[in-house]
């Protein structure tokens, strides 16, 4: 499948019903973990090894009035992935439908997709010291399936489709979520720090309220260690130990021909001048 | 007083001790990261498991970084004088700076101003190797902990940071490694029993051995009686 595809998550129209969470753990065959209760509705605090996709339920007052709010927290499959770009070993590649994935077999669980990912998304399992995060249903979706979450969405809260049709949806739907929240605004959908996102949103109110970063972005920080400093660091290393080996065999070769050139003389100053 | 006749008393046990405690974890510290620089080291990961190598990083970063704190409580002789000298780069330094260069290939230069404890290439390895040290201890901390603390985009500099410290600190190993090794073996026996062959230290430290003796720690006679000795005998090294 070449066609770059994306998923929309309407916070408007999200009931809280959390069967897409379990649509995921079903799917990718992840166990439950036991969450204790806080007093509030959120199951788990944030993502895990074993838990991909989350429903935040956050509760909120302003000016007098209770907001709940109810976001669907995953990969946000940037299209400029900062894990795969902090990734040392390659273990991260973004497929054409624009889903971003870990490879197992390469990941070594250093943790630098963990530091670098502006949606702090990768977790490191405690178990296999391998990074985990969603991989947008990667074997359905490249088979003409949608993601088992958007399968299983309730409420059509959820949608999966072609990044132009998710696009079109998004701004049609943005329209109409306006007239009741007129903060409505998307997110993901248009070029960003990350070069957007293929997990876009239509969030009634701006992104902080959603524990959303306002500007994420894919640090330079990246590029200037992956494609300057390690090259020049594997450089330096070579070149100080070549350096002082070359040193070693000129000192040998000069203190030769100064002890042939000693033995012509007989004796004179230990010093070379 | 010298020892045996021969040797001047440098550097005290304990000192010691935290230079090969610094120069052994710094070593681990970097062959355990190195996969993560260069692929050629993948195989290092394959052998002992990247988890394992990882879990040694920090366990040879915790001595890493105890090494200097517990040298100011048990060496602080050392320490001491290793601060003043450093703080007490002067124009004899420089000039030491500007004619070492052929040392570098066994070629000694004349006109060398005398030194003291520490010469001035010296003293700007120890400067540059704290530098190293602060900035490693502290990116490294961060990296270590600071996730969901630390901003992100902080975060990802530190990276590049950590990495550039590393190198920079592995290429003045080398440069410090073949000093000592090839250049001036003499030097070795100060790291390792804790003194110096009187000859080498007035050639290379005089102005530390004058300053030993107007301590009244050493006496012109025994140096020179010291030194005599070597020079009595046929000379077959260079340097």
């Amino acid at each position: 499948m070449a066609k770059e595809m994306a998923m929309l998550h309407d916070v408007s129209r999200c009931t809280g019903c959390r069967a897409c969470m379990v649509a995921c753990k079903q799917w990718k065959n992840l166990p439950a973990e036991n969450t204790p209760f806080d007093g509030e509705y959120q199951s788990h605090k944030s993502l895990s090894s074993k838990t991909y996709n989350l429903v935040k339920m956050n509760e909120r007052v302003e000016d007098g009035k209770f907001h709940w709010d109810m976001i669907k927290v995953q990969c946000m499959h940037c299209d400029n992935p900062a894990c795969l770009k902090g990734c040392p070993e390659d273990a991260i590649s973004k497929t054409d439908s624009g889903a971003v994935v870990i490879d197992r077999d390469k990941c070594v669980g250093c943790g630098y997709c963990a530091i670098n990912c502006p949606f702090d998304v990768p977790k490191i399992d405690e178990k296999t010291h391998i990074s985990t995060k969603c991989n947008l249903c990667v074997d359905r979706i490249e088979n003409g399936m949608v993601p088992s979450c958007a399968q299983t969405c309730t409420a059509s809260a959820i949608n999966f489709g072609t990044k132009e049709e998710m696009t079109a949806l998004a701004q049609e739907r943005l329209t109409a979520v306006k007239a009741s929240f007129p903060n409505a605004q998307l997110y993901g959908v248009d070029k960003n720090g990350v070069g957007g996102t293929h997990m876009t949103y239509i969030l009634t109110d701006k992104p902080s309220v959603y524990g959303l970063p306002d500007d994420p972005k894919t640090s330079d920080a990246i590029n200037l260690w992956k494609d300057i400093i390690r090259p020049i660091g594997k450089f330096a290393g070579v070149a100080a130990i070549v350096g002082c080996a070359g040193a070693y065999t000129l000192s040998k070769v000069i203190s030769s021909k100064h002890k042939a050139h000693k033995e012509n003389e007989k004796g004179g100053d230990k010093h070379v001048d | 007083m010298l020892i045996d006749k021969k040797y001047v008393p440098r550097h005290e046990k304990s000192f010691i001790i935290c230079h090969w405690l610094n120069a052994g974890s710094f070593l681990m510290l970097f062959l355990t990261a190195l996969p993560l620089y260069a692929d050629t080291f993948r195989f290092l990961y394959d052998i002992f498991g990247a988890h394992t190598l990882q879990i040694l990083h920090r366990v040879f970063a915790v001595v890493f970084i105890a090494t200097p704190i517990i040298g100011l409580l048990i060496a602080r002789k050392g320490f001491g004088t290793l601060a003043k000298e450093v703080l007490s780069f002067d124009k004899d330094d420089m000039v030491f700076m500007q004619k070492f260069p052929p040392e570098l290939i066994g070629v000694h230069p004349s006109g060398m101003p005398k030194q003291t404890f520490y010469n001035g290439g010296e003293k700007m390895n120890i400067s540059l190797q704290a530098i190293i040290w602060l900035l490693l201890v502290v990116s490294g901390l961060v990296i270590w902990f600071g996730n969901g603390i630390i901003g992100k985009e902080m975060l990802a500099w530190l990276i590049p940071l950590h990495s550039i410290a590393a190198g920079i600190g592995f290429a003045a190993a080398i440069g410090h490694i073949y000093l000592a090794a090839s250049v001036n073996p003499d030097s070795m026996r100060g790291m390792q029993k804790g003194n110096i062959d009187a000859r080498y230290a007035n050639a290379h430290h005089g102005k530390w051995i004058d300053e030993l003796i107007a301590k009244g720690e050493l006496t012109r006679e025994e140096v020179d009686k010291a030194i005599g000795i070597k020079q009595e005998k046929p000379n077959t090294k260079i340097g």
